[in-house]
C-alpha cells in the first residue's frame, strides 16, 4: 500500500486509534452481544486472513481452514480434559498439531497440482467432521466435549487471570487477532509476500529466478493452519464446548465470501469485510437461507465481474489515478 | 461364511455403485473437457430428483415418462449452465471456476431449501413395494430399475465419445485443447455439450433414485464430495476410470458396511482418495495425455 | 477504517440497550427461543415452533396471561453452539426477554446453560436427550435451566421391563444414528438389559442423512437377532424402513419406532406387525386434551404433530403456568414457580421437576398389530 511521502506516519497513527478503540470497547459498553460479536470477529478475521494469505497471495484454493480451526479446538479440549495440560501448553499445541497436519496434506497434494490440492483440501475438511463425528473413543462424537474449564492465565508478576467473563475472552481472542494479523502483515510486506505474490502471478517464471514455489506454498499452509489452529482452541474455550459442529461447511462459504468481497491479496479489504461480514449478517436477521443464496450470488457475480473485490477496485481505482495525466506543463512553442 | 450374505452385499455395492459412476462421470467429463470442477453437481442431481418427485405426485405421470422428462430438462439446463455461466470463464483461473460453481451449488441448494424445507419426501411408485427375488437374494425392482438406466446411459455415453464425431472432439479437446483448436475443432461447441451431458447423467441419476431414497434439498451435498474422491481415484479427467472406480467404491462400501462398523463406510471414500493421492498421484487409470 | 464503524455501532447500543426493557403491565410477554431453523434437522425445528405457537396463540385466545398478550420470538441456531452462543447473548442483552426456550440439539443447550445462569434468566429445554443437562442442573448446579421430556435410560428401562416379562429381552441387535440421540438410545439399552443381566449382540451407527443402509441391515439379517432396536428419525427412518421392507424384514422391530412416519403401505401390509416401541408421546394417546391438541393442530398446519410438536407444545404451556403463576412475570419468579410447578400433562399425568430440574412424564409403549398401532401401556419413567 503505497502513500503519499508526507502522509507516511497516518495509516500508523489510524492503526494505533484503532487498536485503542478495539480494546476499550468493553470499558465503554458492557453489552454482551457486542462483545460476542467481537469474540466471533476475531475467529473468523483470523481464519480468513489465514485464507488471504494462502489463496489471495499465494493463490492456491484452500478449503482447509474449517478443519485447522477445528482440530485446534479439539486439540485444545482433548489435552485440557483428558491430558490435564496447562491451557497455554494446549493451544501451542493445539496450533502446532494444525500447521503439521497442514505441512501433510499440503506436501501430499501440492505434488500433483494446484487442483488437486483444492479437492483434498476440501476431502480434508469433511474428513475431519467424519472423524469427529465416528471415532468417538477420541472425540466422544456428536455429543462433542462439553463443559471445557475455565483457562487461567498465569501472568508475569504472579497474577492470575481468570477468562471467565465474555470482556475477558473478548480480550484474549482479540488480542490473539490483533498477534495474528500483524504477523500476517509482516510476511506480507516482506520478501516472504513479494515471493508468494510472483508464485501467484506466474509460477513457471517465479522459479526461474529461483524462487522454491513448493517451499512457499507449504510456508503460507503452514503458518495459516498454525494460526487457525490456535484460534480454534482459544475459540472453543469461550464456547465451553466442542462438538462436530466445528467443522460446519457453513464456516467455509462464509470466509471464501470474505476474502471474496474483500479482495484476494488485500490485507486490509480483507479485515473490512470480516468485520462488516461478522455484524451486518446479524443485524439483518435474514433467514440463513436467504443469506447463503446472497452470498452465492455475490460469488458468482464476483467470479465473472469483480474478481479483486473490494479490495482489487480500489487498487484499480489508485493506479487509474496515477494514470491521469497530470496538468501538462507550459508548452514552449516551437 | 454365509455365501448369500456376500453376494447380497455384492449385488447392492454394484447398484450403488452404478449410481455413483453417473455422478462421477459427468463430473469427469465436465473436468476433462473444460478443466472445471463442478461444485454444483450433487445439486443436479437433488434437482432431477426433486422434478421427478413432482412429475410424480403433483402430476401423476408415470416412472418412464419422469425419466425422460427429467433428463431432457437436465440436458437443457446444462446447456444454459454453460452458455449462461461457464462459457465466461474458458478455461481461466481453475480457481474461479470452483467458487463460481461453488456459488452457484449455495444458491440452488439453499433455494431450494427456502422453497421446499428440508421435509423429507417419498416418492411412491406403483412397484416401489416390490422385489425381484432369486433365492436368498432380494433386490428392490426401483433399484433394478436405477441399474438398468445406469447401464443404459453407459452404453449411450461410450457410444458417443467413441463412435461419434462430436464425441471424439471431445476426447481431443480433453486430451490438448490448442491442439484441438489447431485442427479446427470448436471448443465452445464441445463443451456446451459436455455440460448438457454431464448435467443430464446427474439429472438421470436423481430421477432413478428418487424412488429409491428419501428426496430432500440436502441429498446432494453428500454424494458430490463423494463424486470428487472417486474421480482423483479414477484419474482426473478420465471417464472410463471415474466409472470403475466408481463401481469399486460401491461395491467396497457395501462389503465394508457388512463386515465393519457402519460408521467407517462414509470415510472411505476419503480415505481412499488419499491414499491414491499418496502412491499413485496420477490417479489408478492415469489422466491420458495432459497432465 | 472498520474500527470506526464498530465503534459506532457500539455506541449505539449501548445507548439503546438500558432503555429495552420498560416493566409497563400493558407490554406484551415475551419468551425467547432458539431452534435450528435451517439446516439438516429444521423439519424438527420447524415442528417445534408449530408447537409452540399453537400454544401461545391459544393462551392469548384466553384473555393472555397476567393481562397481557404474550409473544415468543424465534432465532436460529442451525444447531450449531457458536450461533447458538452469538444470539441468545444478544436475547439476554436486550432484557426484553423473561425465559428462553429450546429444544433439539443437546450440545446447543448446554452452550446455553452458562449464559443463561450468567444473566438469571430461566431456561426451558424441551427435546434435547444428553442426560448431561438434568445431571447439571438444579440442585448443587444449574438452577436456571430446566428438562422436559424424560431420559431415554428411563423409557428404555421401561420397555425393556415390558419385553423381559413377554421373555424377549435378550438377543436385541441395535442400529441407530451417531447422535448423541442414538448414543443415549444405545446406552440407556444397555443399562436396562444390564440390569437384567443382558447385553445387546450388536451394536451399529450410522451417519445422519446415510442414504444406504443396505449393507448394515443385511449384516443384521444375517446375524439374526430376536429383535432390532432402532433409532432414526426423518429421512433416514424412512430410508430405513423402506429398504428393511426390500429386504425382506424377518425380524421385529423395537427401540423408538416412528410408527407415524412408516409409509402407509408398509403399515397396512402388516409387515411391522410385532413391532414394540416406546416413545414420550404419541398422536393417538386417547386423552381429551390431546385429542383437541391433535385436531387443532392439524387444523392449524396441515399436518400433524409429532413428537417435537407434542413436546415443544406442552413444555411452552407449563412455562405460562409458571408465568401465571409467578405474578410479575420477571425472570427470577418465573425461575420459582417452575421449581414449584404441579402441571396437569396431556397425558393425564400430574408433572413436576425434580431436584436436577427435570420432569418425569409417562412414556408410551405401544405395539403394532394388525397393520394398526396399539397402545399397550404407559410407564413412569
Amino acid at each position: 500500500m503505497r502513500v503519499a511521502a508526507g502522509n507516511r506516519w497516518l495509516p500508523a497513527a489510524a492503526v494505533t486509534v484503532g487498536l485503542v478503540a478495539l480494546f476499550a470497547l468493553p470499558q465503554v459498553t458492557g453489552n454482551e452481544y457486542v462483545l460476542a460479536l467481537g469474540a466471533s470477529f476475531a475467529a473468523m478475521s483470523v481464519l480468513s486472513g489465514g485464507l488471504n494469505l494462502v489463496y489471495g497471495y499465494t493463490g492456491l484454493l484452500s478449503f482447509a481452514q474449517v478443519g485447522f480451526f477445528g482440530i485446534g479446538g479439539y486439540a485444545a479440549a482433548l489435552l485440557v480434559t483428558e491430558q490435564d495440560w496447562p491451557f497455554w501448553a494446549a493451544i501451542a499445541a493445539a496450533g502446532i498439531s494444525a500447521a503439521l497436519v497442514g505441512l501433510l496434506i499440503g506436501y501430499s497434494s501440492l505434488r500433483l497440482s494446484r487442483h488437486a490440492f483444492a479437492i483434498v483440501s476440501l476431502s480434508f475438511a469433511l474428513l475431519c467432521m467424519i472423524v469427529a463425528r465416528d471415532w468417538v473413543e477420541l472425540t466422544r462424537g456428536s455429543m462433542g466435549i462439553p463443559g471445557l474449564p475455565t483457562p487461567t492465565v498465569n501472568l508475569p508478576g504472579g497474577w492470575r487471570w481468570r477468562v471467565v467473563q465474555p470482556a475477558d475472552f473478548y480480550y484474549l481472542l482479540m488480542g490473539f487477532a490483533v498477534i495474528a494479523h500483524a504477523l500476517i502483515y509482516l510476511v506480507v510486506t516482506s520478501r516472504l509476500g513479494r515471493a508468494m505474490r510472483a508464485i501467484k502471478l506466474n509460477e513457471a517464471l517465479a522459479q526461474s529466478q529461483g524462487i522454491n514455489p513448493l517451499s512457499y506454498k507449504l510456508l503460507a499452509i503452514a503458518l495459516s493452519a498454525l494460526l487457525a489452529g490456535i484460534v480454534g482452541g482459544l475459540f472453543v474455550f469461550y464456547l465451553t464446548i466442542v462438538d462436530p459442529s466445528i467443522f460446519d461447511f457453513y464456516y467455509t462459504e462464509t470466509t471464501l465470501i470474505m476474502v471474496i468481497l474483500g479482495g484476494p491479496g488485500s490485507f486490509w479489504g480483507v479485515l473490512a469485510s470480516s468485520a462488516v461480514l461478522t455484524v451486518v449478517p446479524d443485524m439483518l436477521r435474514f433467514t440463513t437461507d436467504l443469506r447463503m443464496v446472497l452470498y452465492g450470488v455475490v460469488l458468482i457475480v464476483a467470479m465473472i465481474v469483480f474478481p479483486g473485490g473490494f479490495g482489487g477496485w480500489l487498487q484499480r481505482r489508485r493506479i487509474a489515478r496515477w494514470r491521469r495525466p497530470r496538468a501538462p506543463a507550459p508548452s514552449v512553442a516551437p | 461364511m454365509d455365501v448369500s450374505f456376500f453376494v447380497q452385499l455384492l449385488l447392492n455395492g454394484i447398484v450403488i455403485g452404478v449410481i455413483y459412476a453417473l455422478i462421477a462421470m459427468g463430473l469427469s467429463l465436465i473436468f476433462g473437457v473444460l478443466e472445471i470442477v463442478n461444485f454444483a453437481h450433487g445439486e443436479f442431481y437433488m434437482l432431477g430428483a426433486m422434478l421427478a418427485y413432482f412429475l410424480t405426485v403433483n402430476w401423476g405421470f408415470g416412472y418412464w415418462a419422469t425419466i425422460v422428462i427429467v433428463t431432457v430438462v437436465a440436458l437443457m439446463v446444462g446447456y444454459v449452465l454453460y452458455e449462461g455461466l461457464l462459457a465466461s470463464l474458458r478455461g481461466e483461473s481453475f480457481e474461479r471456476s470452483i467458487l463460481l460453481t461453488l456459488g452457484l451449488s449455495m444458491i440452488l441448494q439453499n433455494g431450494a431449501v427456502f422453497f421446499f424445507t428440508t421435509t423429507p419426501k417419498m416418492m411412491e411408485t406403483p412397484f416401489s413395494y416390490s422385489n425381484v427375488v432369486v433365492g436368498d437374494l432380494r433386490v428392490p425392482l426401483a433399484r433394478l430399475f436405477a441399474l438398468g438406466l445406469g447401464l443404459a446411459a453407459f452404453g449411450a455415453l461410450y457410444f458417443i465419445l467413441y463412435r461419434t464425431r462430436v464425441g471424439k472432439a471431445m476426447r481431443g479437446v480433453a486430451q490438448n485443447r490448442d491442439a484441438a483448436l489447431m485442427v479446427g475443432i470448436d471448443p465452445r461447441a464441445v463443451s456446451r455439450l459436455a455440460v448438457a451431458i454431464g448435467i443430464g447423467l446427474s439429472g438421470l441419476a436423481g430421477a432413478a433414485l428418487a424412488p429409491v431414497y428419501a428426496v430432500h434439498p440436502l441429498m446432494g451435498f453428500s454424494f458430490v464430495f463423494k463424486a470428487f474422491a472417486i474421480i482423483i481415484i479414477g484419474g482426473l479427467g478420465n471417464v472410463s476410470g471415474a466409472a470403475i472406480a466408481a463401481v469399486m467404491l460401491g461395491v467396497l462400501e457395501s462389503l465394508a458396511g457388512g463386515f465393519l462398523p457402519l460408521a467407517m463406510v462414509d470415510a472411505l471414500a476419503f480415505v481412499s482418495m488419499i491414499a491414491v493421492l499418496l502412491l499413485r498421484p496420477q490417479g489408478l487409470f492415469g489422466r491420458g495425455v495432459r497432465v | 477504517m472498520f474500527s470506526r464503524r464498530v465503534t459506532i455501532a457500539a455506541t449505539i447500543l449501548a445507548i439503546l440497550a438500558p432503555s429495552a426493557f420498560a416493566q409497563s403491565t400493558t407490554d406484551p410477554i415475551v419468551i425467547g427461543a432458539s431452534t435450528p431453523l435451517t439446516g439438516s434437522v429444521s423439519h424438527f425445528g420447524q415442528h417445534a415452533r408449530w408447537g409452540a405457537e399453537l400454544a401461545i396463540a391459544e393462551a392469548n385466545a384466553k384473555g393472555g396471561v397476567l393481562g397481557r398478550k404474550i409473544e415468543i420470538d424465534f432465532q436460529d441456531n442451525r444447531c450449531n453452539p457458536a450461533e447458538a452462543v452469538k444470539s441468545v447473548t444478544q436475547m439476554l442483552a436486550t432484557k426484553k426477554y423473561v425465559a428462553i426456550f429450546d429444544g433439539l440439539c443437546s450440545s446447543v443447550a448446554l452452550a446455553i446453560m452458562p449464559l443463561v445462569e450468567r444473566a438469571g434468566v430461566p431456561f426451558i429445554v424441551a427435546n434435547a436427550s444428553a442426560t448431561s443437562i438434568a445431571e447439571k442442573s438444579g440442585v448443587g448446579g444449574n438452577k436456571w435451566t430446566f428438562k422436559v421430556n424424560p431420559t431415554d435410560a428411563s423409557m428404555l428401562d421401561a420397555l425393556i421391563g415390558w419385553l423381559d416379562k413377554a421373555g424377549k429381552a435378550g438377543n436385541i441387535a441395535y442400529l441407530g444414528e451417531d447422535t448423541d440421540y442414538g448414543r443415549a438410545g444405545s446406552a440407556g439399552l444397555e443399562a436396562a438389559l444390564k440390569k437384567r443381566n443382558q447385553k445387546l449382540v450388536m451394536v451399529d451407527y450410522y451417519q445422519k442423512g446415510a442414504a444406504d443402509f443396505t449393507s448394515v441391515l443385511t449384516k443384521i439379517k444375517a446375524k439374526k437377532p430376536g429383535l432390532l432396536a432402532l433409532y432414526a428419525i426423518d429421512a433416514d427412518f424412512v430410508n430405513t424402513i423402506r429398504q428393511w421392507y426390500s429386504l425382506g424384514g424377518g425380524i421385529p422391530l423395537t427401540g423408538r419406532v416412528l410408527v407415524d412416519q412408516v409409509p402407509k403401505e408398509i403399515m397396512a401390509s402388516g409387515f411391522l406387525d410385532g413391532t414394540t416401541s416406546v416413545q414420550p408421546y404419541d398422536p393417538s394417546v386417547d386423552t381429551a386434551a390431546n385429542k383437541a391438541f391433535v385436531e387443532a393442530f392439524t387444523k392449524k398446519y396441515n399436518e400433524a404433530p409429532m413428537l417435537i410438536s407434542f413436546e415443544s407444545y406442552e413444555t411452552i404451556n407449563i412455562l405460562i403456568d409458571a408465568i401465571r403463576r409467578s405474578g410479575d412475570a420477571s425472570p427470577a419468579a418465573i425461575r420459582d414457580a417452575l421449581a414449584s410447578t404441579k402441571y396437569k400433562s396431556m397425558l393425564d399425568t400430574t408433572i413436576e421437576f425434580d431436584a436436577n430440574n427435570l420432569i418425569h412424564n409417562n412414556a408410551i409403549i405401544f405395539e403394532i398389530k394388525g397393520g394398526k398401532v396399539v397402545i399397550v401401556g404407559m410407564s413412569k419413567t
